[in-house]
């Protein structure tokens, strides 16, 4: 037997209320609101309250799949980034960086959001990074 | 109280232990077992509140014969006593610790985050109605403006479903609130009163007045009053005191003979 609680924070938009997982036997129960957390003082929305369920869906991704012959097979993550950035470099190198663009999210943290934009601009070389909030 | 439960959770009178515990600065429900026993030092009672007979429910439906130990201020108690008596729980399996609750004269120390209730704001107390209100006071207001003032709480409704989420007694698989027929799903706010009427209608004898649906509600939407209301008939009518104590049948089975005078419907 074992019941535990995990705190977290919501990752469906960018108020990042905290949540609390009740983990039983090591799946997730439940998603409960954290009382004492500042942003949302024991509250949610009906997304926050029912984040558990895309971390039990079956139909979440658990790992890459890079299209072969137009169907999906799984890859590593080593393969997946590296297709993707050879495809990436492909279309910069044919058509300009500027053919390229980024979206980010305001399911992210500051610091990913940061590097995502940094590595548009610095990297591929183009200002066409944007964000889902304004969208 | 801890050399108690360490003594409990050793010589297997319980396999767990619900309480609180403070983690990263947060006050949070924590589970003691024989594994973590030493833990027990750092278990607190905590300010804030959560539906710990809930995740005791939570637990005997995975294990139904775990032994459970559970802090229990009043209200938790009184949830327990729903929950035996609705057959959630097997109340041969749960041991209780009780702590302190509210402050009173009596009582001058109190752990609850229900000390202080949030005051209504102006716009709220005009047209709204002020969750630290009693149920008499709502009568002063006469049924017509009364309805008014529901139906302006009602309709901020977020239809999050915190307040069932959260709810102890809200132990349904399949429940009337997400029920296509009774209510749309995808429309916002949802069908009022009817999403907040069959809630306290299913609350009739089982809400146990904990207040954790309100403390839930983004939307300060006084349920515990509407539900306060709801009890207040089945104890006037029936006579049936929701949750005192756990040898009370289910309010759904009360007897073979009907008593009351069945009373024809006025149509408008
Ligand atoms: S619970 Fe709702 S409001 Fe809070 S972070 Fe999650 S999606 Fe945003
Ligand atoms: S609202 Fe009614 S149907 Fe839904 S869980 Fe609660 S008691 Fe059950
Ligand atoms: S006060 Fe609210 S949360 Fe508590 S038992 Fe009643 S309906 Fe459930
Ligand atoms: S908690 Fe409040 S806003 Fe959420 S569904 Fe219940 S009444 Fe509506």
């Amino acid at each position: 037997m074992e019941c535990k609680f995990v705190p977290s924070v919501c990752s469906y938009c960018g108020t990042g209320c905290g949540v609390l997982f009740e983990v039983i036997n090591g799946k997730i129960k439940k998603t409960l609101p954290m009382k004492s957390h500042p942003v949302n003082q024991g509250k949610l929305c009906i997304k926050g309250w029912n984040l558990h369920e895309h971390v039990n869906s079956f139909m979440r991704l658990k790992s890459p799949l890079v299209r072969e012959n137009g169907r999906l097979q799984k890859a590593t993550w080593n393969e997946a980034i590296q297709i993707t950035a050879e495809k990436l470099k492909k279309i910069s190198d044919t058509y300009g960086p500027d053919s390229i663009g980024v979206l980010v999210s305001a399911k992210m943290t500051n610091e990913e959001n940061y590097l995502a934009q940094k590595f548009t601009r610095a990297v591929i070389g183009t200002n066409n990074v944007d964000h889902c909030a304004r969208l | 109280m801890k050399s108690k439960i360490k003594l409990w959770l050793e010589d297997g009178t319980i396999d767990i232990f619900i309480g609180y515990k403070t983690v990263k600065g947060h006050p949070l429900p924590h589970c003691f077992t024989l594994s973590n026993l030493e833990e027990i030092d750092e278990l607190i009672v905590g300010p804030f509140r959560y539906p710990l007979e809930g995740i005791a429910t939570d637990i005997a439906s995975e294990q139904p014969n775990a032994k459970i130990g559970i802090l229990v201020r009043d209200c938790n108690t009184r949830a327990l006593n729903v929950l035996y008596i609705w057959n959630q729980l097997d109340r041969n399996n749960i041991k209780t610790v009780t702590v302190n609750c509210c402050p009173s004269p009596l009582k001058q120390h109190g752990d609850c985050s229900y000390l202080e209730p949030e005051k209504a704001g102006n716009y709220k107390k005009q047209v709204g109605l002020d969750s630290n209100m009693d149920t008499a006071s709502l009568e002063a207001f006469g049924q017509e403006e009364l309805l008014g003032r529901w139906m302006y709480e009602f309709q901020k409704c977020i239809k999050c479903y915190g307040c069932r989420n959260i709810c102890p007694v809200c132990f349904c698989k399949e429940c009337s609130l997400e029920h296509p027929d009774l209510v749309e799903p995808g429309k916002l706010p949802p069908d009022v009163p009817i999403f907040h009427l069959v809630r306290a209608v299913h609350m009739a004898g089982r809400c146990i007045d904990c207040g954790l649906c309100e403390d839930a509600c983004p939307m300060d939407i006084p349920l515990r009053l509407l539900y306060r209301k709801v009890n207040e008939i089945v104890l006037d009518v029936f006579d049936y005191d929701t949750g005192t104590n756990p040898d009370q049948s289910p309010f759904s089975v009360l007897g073979d003979e009907v008593t009351l005078e069945p009373k024809p419907l006025e149509v408008a």
